[in-house]
C-alpha cells in the first residue's frame, strides 16, 4: 500500500512540468504582464526542466506547446515551436558541458539561451511581416532573466519532491 | 586546438542529433519541422487552410475550456468588488438618470427638426446593416497582436476584412476565419491601419495601433485643424470599410494626436460584425 502510494506521488510529481507547460500554452499565460513587468514563463520552465530533468518534458511536446501558443496568440505556426526548442537546444548543450550544478551557472548560461531564441523569434517575426515592439522585448527578456531564481527556487522545490 | 576542436562537435552532435532515453524526436528534426512550418503558414491554398481551420478550431476550444476556471475567478471578483461599490454607483447613476431625462426633451426636439430638414432636401437615405453578433471566446492579448477570438466563422459568412463593432462603434477587422471561429485584430494592435476621416475639419488620416489603448492618427495634412475632442469616424476609403462608423474622439498626448476610443477594450464580451451594407434610397 505504502508502495503503490509513494509510486502514485512520484508520478504525480512527474507531470507537473508538463501540465505546466500545457496549461500555459493553452490558457495563454506564456508571458505575464503585470504593469511594467513582463516575464516570459515558458522559457523559464523549459529551460529549467530541460537542464535539470530532461525526461520531464519531451522535445515533440515542447514543439507542440509552442504550436498551441502561436494559435492562442495568433502568429504564424512554428514561430514559438522555434523559439522554444531553441532554448532546448541551448539548456541540452550546457546540460553536457557542465559538471556543477548551481542557481549561477544555471542563470548566467540562461543569457545567451533568451538571447538565441530572442533572436530566433524577432526573425521569424520579422520574416512574417509582423510588427514588433523592441522595447517590449527587451524589457520581457530583462524581467525574466531576473525573475529567473525565484522560478528556480519553485522548481528545485518539486524536484526535491519528485527524488523524495 | 584540434581536439577541442573535435570535443565542440561531439558535444553539439550529442545534444542536437542524439534523441535521450524518454526523447522520441531530435532536436534537429524538431527544428527543421518547426522551420518547415513557418514557410508553409504562407502557402495559401485550400486543404492547408482547411487543416489550419481544423486545428485553431481544436485549440481554440481546448484554451476555453483550460481558461474556465481562471475566467470564473475573474468574473467572482468583479461580481463582490460591484457589490461592495454598489451604493456609490446607485448615487452615480441617479445623477446620470437626471441628466439624460434633460437631455431627452432637448433630442426629441432635434429628431423632429432633422426629419423636417430631411423632408426639405429630398435625400432621404435609410441605411440598414446585415450584422451578425458573436460572443467573444478567447481574450488572450499578445504582446504582439491585441487580438481575440469570437465564436463565428465562416458558418456564418464572416469573411476577412469585415469591420466589427462594440455596439455600435467600430473597435477592430476580421482578420483570420476558420470554421466556428475567427481573429479580430483591435485597433490598438501595432499592425491596424484604418482609413479615417475627422468630423469638423473634414480631414483624412490613418488610425495606427501603437499597441496602446490610444492609437494615434497619422498622415494627417500639414497645418490640419484637428481639435481635442474632434469626432473620428471609418472614412470608407479604399473599400474597406463603410463610411461614417464611429471610432472615437481626438486627444492630443505628447504633442500627437491620438484617438479616445468610445468603446473599452478589454471589457469586450459580445461584437457586431458587419457582414455587408444594404443602402437602400426611398
Amino acid at each position: 500500500m505504502a508502495y503503490l502510494y509513494k509510486q502514485i506521488k512520484t508520478k504525480f510529481f512527474e507531470y507537473i512540468p508538463l501540465f505546466l507547460l500545457f496549461f500555459v500554452a493553452l490558457n495563454g499565460n506564456s508571458v505575464i504582464d503585470f504593469k511594467i513587468l513582463s516575464i516570459n514563463v515558458h522559457y523559464i520552465l523549459i529551460y529549467f526542466w530541460v537542464l535539470r530533468k530532461p525526461q520531464a518534458l519531451g522535445y515533440g511536446l515542447i514543439f507542440l506547446s509552442g504550436i498551441i501558443t502561436d494559435v492562442v496568440f495568433g502568429l504564424p505556426m512554428g514561430i514559438s515551436s522555434l523559439a522554444l526548442l531553441t532554448i532546448a537546444a541551448t539548456a541540452t548543450y550546457v546540460r553536457v558541458v557542465t559538471v556543477r550544478i548551481s542557481l549561477a551557472n544555471d542563470w548566467i548560461s540562461f543569457i545567451p539561451a533568451l538571447l538565441l531564441a530572442n533572436f530566433v523569434y524577432f526573425i521569424s517575426l520579422y520574416l512574417s511581416n509582423y510588427s514588433i515592439d523592441y522595447l517590449y522585448l527587451f524589457k520581457n527578456s530583462v524581467f525574466t532573466f531576473i525573475f529567473y531564481p525565484i522560478f528556480w527556487g519553485m522548481f528545485t522545490l518539486l524536484l526535491n519532491l519528485m527524488k523524495n | 586546438m584540434d581536439t577541442s576542436r573535435e570535443d565542440v562537435g561531439i558535444l553539439i552532435r550529442s545534444a542536437f542529433l542524439k534523441r535521450d532515453t524518454k526523447q522520441r524526436f531530435s532536436l534537429f528534426v524538431l527544428v527543421i519541422l518547426a522551420i518547415t512550418l513557418v514557410f508553409i503558414e504562407t502557402i495559401d491554398t485550400k486543404p492547408l487552410n482547411y487543416f489550419r481551420s481544423l486545428v485553431k478550431d481544436s485549440i481554440y476550444r481546448g484554451s476555453e475550456i483550460i481558461s474556465y476556471p481562471a475566467k470564473s475567478l475573474d468574473d467572482s471578483l468583479k461580481f463582490f468588488k460591484e457589490h461592495f461599490t454598489l451604493y456609490k454607483n446607485y448615487k452615480l447613476v441617479k445623477q446620470e438618470n437626471e441628466n439624460l431625462k434633460n437631455k431627452i426633451f432637448e433630442t426629441d426636439y432635434l429628431v423632429m427638426e432633422n426629419n423636417q430638414l430631411r423632408r426639405l432636401i429630398d435625400d432621404q437615405v435609410a441605411s440598414y446593416s446585415n450584422l451578425v453578433s458573436s460572443r467573444v471566446m478567447l481574450d488572450k492579448q499578445s504582446p504582439y497582436l491585441n487580438s481575440f477570438i469570437i465564436n463565428s466563422g465562416a458558418n456564418k459568412e464572416i469573411k476577412k476584412g469585415l469591420a466589427v463593432l462594440d455596439g455600435k462603434n467600430f473597435i477592430g477587422r476580421i482578420v483570420d476565419v476558420n470554421f466556428f471561429s475567427s481573429r479580430v485584430l483591435l485597433v490598438t494592435d501595432l499592425n491596424s491601419k484604418i482609413p479615417v476621416v475627422i468630423e469638423k475639419s473634414g480631414h483624412h488620416a490613418i488610425l495606427s495601433g501603437q499597441g496602446s489603448k490610444n492609437p494615434t492618427l497619422e498622415f494627417l495634412p500639414e497645418n490640419h485643424k484637428v481639435q481635442e475632442n474632434d469626432k473620428v469616424y471609418t472614412s470608407g476609403k479604399g473599400g474597406i470599410f463603410t463610411s461614417g462608423i464611429p471610432i472615437g474622439k481626438v486627444v492630443f498626448k505628447d504633442r500627437q494626436a491620438r484617438v479616445n476610443l468610445y468603446s473599452d477594450i478589454s471589457q469586450i464580451t459580445y461584437v457586431n460584425i458587419k457582414l455587408e451594407d444594404v443602402i437602400q434610397k426611398k
